[in-house]
């Protein structure tokens, strides 16, 4: 009895401390949710006071150029793996995006700043920093394509196969209509990670002020994450940390929908 | 055609990721030349008089992983023993779709916490300075580890095959006994790898550290001090990135600590896969 208690009260912080956490920054954003803090306010020339929509624009036109970036290349890595790979190239491969999960989102910054940034002369642009962040969530996007086509039933892939199909149309006509739904499922986990992501940006395509919306793939950006962390630092003032909060409530509510429509789907699939 | 896609992005993207780290040997390669390795066991980094030590860096780096690791071990653990075992059918998935769902919030979500409530917080109650601490960088870990740790310890408490937990009980073991001797020693490699795993984003994770850590670049004193402002790897790599310009010795240190950094991470690695087998 005694045991289950302790480990009772051990697991109850582990739950309800996240969550205050979570709850918390929504009621501080709460009061601060106004037309003028999202849209801007046409009086006032500061730059926490100019809205947020270059923001919400650029977290979202990285996590879309990264995915878009990234896609292909895991669904390649993917279906190597599932149809031309023989044991050791699979062995090695898994083993290869294994060490690239583990090394951590701030060094490929790093590596992005010297090659893209000083390099390619690029600078700080949309672009420098799509492919960064690219480059962090192809280890858990290809992972995620490979478990969503390792769990079509392999009686169907034989069944296509003795009916004398090429690889492609196993891929689109079989594969693809079952797999769809876990793909996709992979596919919002992954655009979640890289709205996530802040340290690999941070450096390589963002910037704090004197940025409305990108004119080209060339042009720095702002972002929700790294604004979130400039306004941090400026505490004393009251008005940025209000902008603070409601850009974490921002950047949270796009993140948790997509975790939330991802379970959603994968709830649809153990249903059918 | 189709094979040739397969393997044009296979070759793309190897040839992207080895370039990368390419890069980040051979800008680094400067300072390992010029200043050695004896770096990792100095202790003073004064970049403009061209002190280099990283010891102060890897120490703090080292108690923030320790700190958070003992909040999250016992707390996780727990967690997931109550959720796998204890709690009623119907509400284990929905403590599973939480645990998910908080797994996916943006560290620099908690830094703000961190730095708006947790320092004021420690401040006041542990009469600090400021609240700038390894303790305050290892209780953010924590909380960010937390819940992919508790989903692994569960995934691997939900292996056991029923037929023990039966032949447990067959043999008159009640739940305590059942728990210590044959749930805990079945899932032990499946949480390991979960811990593991954990340590290695605890390791690499820059911005909720980077604000409440305090960048203070020396030796916790004595070494046990963890309420002093301190620095670790990640952190110094953030904030001073900005400020080396392209080409120069401190630039060139820094990529050495992101070297110093992916080194520890794969090592990690290999501890996960190597104990695997």
């Amino acid at each position: 009895m005694m045991i289950r208690l302790i480990l009772i009260l051990l697991a109850v912080p582990a739950v309800v401390l996240p969550l205050l956490s979570l709850g918390y920054i929504f009621v501080q954003a709460a009061p601060w949710f106004s037309v003028t803090v999202l849209l801007g306010d046409a009086q006032q020339h500061s730059m926490i006071s100019s809205g947020l929509v270059p923001q919400i624009m650029g977290s979202l036109l990285l996590m879309g150029l990264a995915c878009a970036l990234a896609f292909p290349a895991a669904l390649s890595l993917a279906l190597f793996d599932m149809i031309y790979a023989n044991a050791s190239q699979r062995r090695v491969l898994a083993a290869a995006l294994q060490l690239l999960q583990g090394i951590p989102p701030i060094v490929y910054g790093l590596c992005a700043l010297v090659v893209l940034v000083h390099l390619f002369h690029w600078g700080i642009s949309l672009v420098s920093g799509a492919l960064v962040l690219a480059v962090v969530i192809l280890p858990l996007l290809t992972e995620n394509i490979m478990h969503a086509l390792q769990r079509i039933a392999p009686e169907q892939t034989e069944a296509a196969k003795n009916l004398g199909l090429s690889a492609w149309h196993i891929v689109v006509r079989v594969w693809l209509p079952v797999a769809w739904s876990d793909i996709l499922t992979g596919v919002l986990l992954a655009m979640a990670r890289a709205l996530s992501e802040t340290a690999p940006i941070l450096f390589t395509a963002t910037v704090f002020s004197g940025v409305s919306l990108p004119d080209s793939i060339w042009s720095p950006v702002s972002s929700l994450q790294t604004h979130i962390f400039y306004l941090a630092q400026e505490a004393s003032n009251k008005q940025a940390m209000g902008v603070a909060w409601v850009s974490a409530a921002l950047l949270l509510l796009l993140v948790l929908g997509l975790s939330v429509v991802a379970w959603w789907l994968r709830q649809r699939r153990l249903g059918a | 055609m189709f094979k040739r896609f397969i393997y044009m992005g296979l070759v793309a993207s190897s040839v992207w990721v080895l370039t990368l780290l390419f890069f980040l040997l051979q800008s680094s390669w400067a300072f390992w030349h010029q200043i050695g390795v004896q770096v990792l066991w100095q202790d003073e980094w004064y970049p403009y008089e061209h002190l280099y030590g990283f010891l102060p860096a890897i120490v703090g780096t080292l108690w923030a992983l320790c700190i958070a690791m003992l909040i999250a071990v016992p707390c996780a653990l727990a967690a997931a023993i109550v959720n796998s075992e204890l709690v009623p059918r119907q509400v284990q998935p929905w403590g599973r779709v939480l645990m998910e769902i908080l797994a996916g919030v943006p560290s620099i979500v908690y830094g703000l916490l961190g730095l708006w409530v947790l320092l004021p917080f420690l401040q006041k109650h542990l009469n600090l300075l400021s609240g700038h601490s390894l303790l305050a960088a290892g209780m953010m870990l924590s909380l960010m580890v937390l819940p992919t740790m508790m989903l692994m310890a569960e995934d691997a408490l939900r292996a056991v095959p029923l037929e023990q937990r039966e032949a447990g009980m067959h043999l008159g073991l009640n739940w305590e006994q059942r728990l210590w001797r044959i749930l805990l020693p079945q899932a032990y490699p499946g949480m390991r790898s979960g811990m593991i795993l954990s340590l290695g984003r605890a390791l690499g994770e820059t911005m909720a550290v980077m604000l409440v850590v305090g960048s203070m670049d020396r030796m916790p004193e004595p070494l046990y001090n963890i309420l002093q402002p301190a620095q670790t790897l990640t952190s110094r790599i953030g904030r001073e990135i900005g400020e080396a310009s392209f080409g120069s010795l401190h630039f060139s240190a820094l990529m050495a600590c992101g070297v110093v950094l992916a080194a520890m991470a794969l090592l990690l690695g290999r501890l996960a896969q190597g104990r695997a087998r």
